[in-house]
């Protein structure tokens, strides 16, 4: 096939669309490669593409830039922080050749990170502070009724007995 | 030192990531925006594919590569899943009653097969040979189509 025809294909233009299959990608990358017109055309294509995604641009909103590079902070700062790499050599042990494979290709020793103890928000402590409080002005006050009631009886038996000496 | 250049690197990294998202960060919402026909979600498929971008950054600066073709291509694949799920059969309905699919001066001047094939191919991911079955048509008759809409924004410019 001449490269003219090539070009004019469409093949080209499928490819650009993504709509290529492997075998059409494959020949492609061969013949921009070999010939420069097959090169300029697709560079053409593109720019076509370009102009009509321009056409149809929507302008995103002011924050979403800063969501994205929050975004890539993090993945960088979580590279940066990257457990050491765990080599079989350490271990011959078939249960850790199960283990998870990651994306990266690394593998990492799965490690149980369950805590005995539990995290609050530090405003819990001023209700546990007013939940004391209260208890011990409850405690005080349960003490002190009922000494005034044990002082009440003992009034209200001393006076049934005086009662009972009159009536003799 | 190691770990100074590391950052140097990092933020080289964020810079070009920038760099690309303030070139071509509203022509691919657009081009979302048409697939999905969804603000919120369009915007979370473009955050969803410049946060991809720092992992293929030399893929950019390779000779002959463009940018926004490369950008749109990673969308294409993000968004695959999501026109899988929701596979609108309408469109043929709609040339049919003149109605454009998209609305946009380049595809207003596209004939129903045209855009048909055009439409299938750039915003719902179809292969040639599914238009072709489709459209009950030969995938060379298919390429033909497509190249004509390319002669058309072309012309438009």
């Amino acid at each position: 096939m001449r490269v003219e025809d090539y070009i004019e294909s469409g093949i080209l233009e499928t490819f650009v669309m993504g709509a290529a299959s492997d075998d059409e990608t494959k020949e492609l990358m061969f013949m921009k490669a070999r010939f420069p017109e097959v090169d300029e055309a697709l560079q053409q294509l593109e720019l076509d593409m370009e102009l009509l995604a321009r056409n149809m641009a929507i302008t995103p909103p002011p924050n979403t830039w800063g969501k994205i590079e929050q975004e890539i902070n993090d993945i960088i700062l979580r590279d940066k922080t990257n457990p050491e790499k765990f080599t079989q050599k350490q271990r011959g042990n078939d249960d850790f050749n199960q283990s998870k494979q990651y994306n990266n290709g690394h593998q990492y020793i799965e490690v149980e990170a369950e805590s005995s103890h539990m995290k609050i928000h530090k405003n819990w402590k001023w209700v546990l502070a007013g939940i004391f409080v209260l208890g011990k002005i409850f405690l005080a006050c349960a003490i002190y009724f009922y000494l005034e009631n044990r002082q009440a009886q003992q009034q209200l038996q001393e006076l049934k007995t005086e009662l009972k000496q009159l009536k003799k | 030192m190691q770990l100074q250049t590391s950052g140097e690197v990092s933020g080289s990294k964020l810079l070009s990531v920038n760099n690309l998202y303030n070139n071509y960060a509203a022509m691919l919402l657009g081009y979302i925006f048409e697939v999905v026909k969804n603000r919120g979600i369009a915007e979370q498929y473009l955050i969803a594919v410049f946060n991809d971008v720092p992992n293929q950054i030399e893929e950019f600066y390779k000779p002959g590569v463009n940018a926004f073709c490369r950008l749109q291509s990673m969308a294409r694949k993000k968004l695959a899943g999501y026109v899988e799920t929701t596979n609108d059969n309408s469109a043929p309905d709609a040339v049919q009653n003149n109605v454009f699919i998209v609305k946009n001066k380049f595809i207003q001047q596209m004939t129903p097969d045209q855009q048909l094939v055009f439409c299938g191919a750039h915003w719902h991911g179809k292969p040639i040979s599914k238009i072709a079955a489709e459209l009950q048509k030969t995938e060379d008759e298919i390429r033909r189509l497509l190249k004509e809409c390319f002669t058309i924004i072309r012309a438009a410019k």
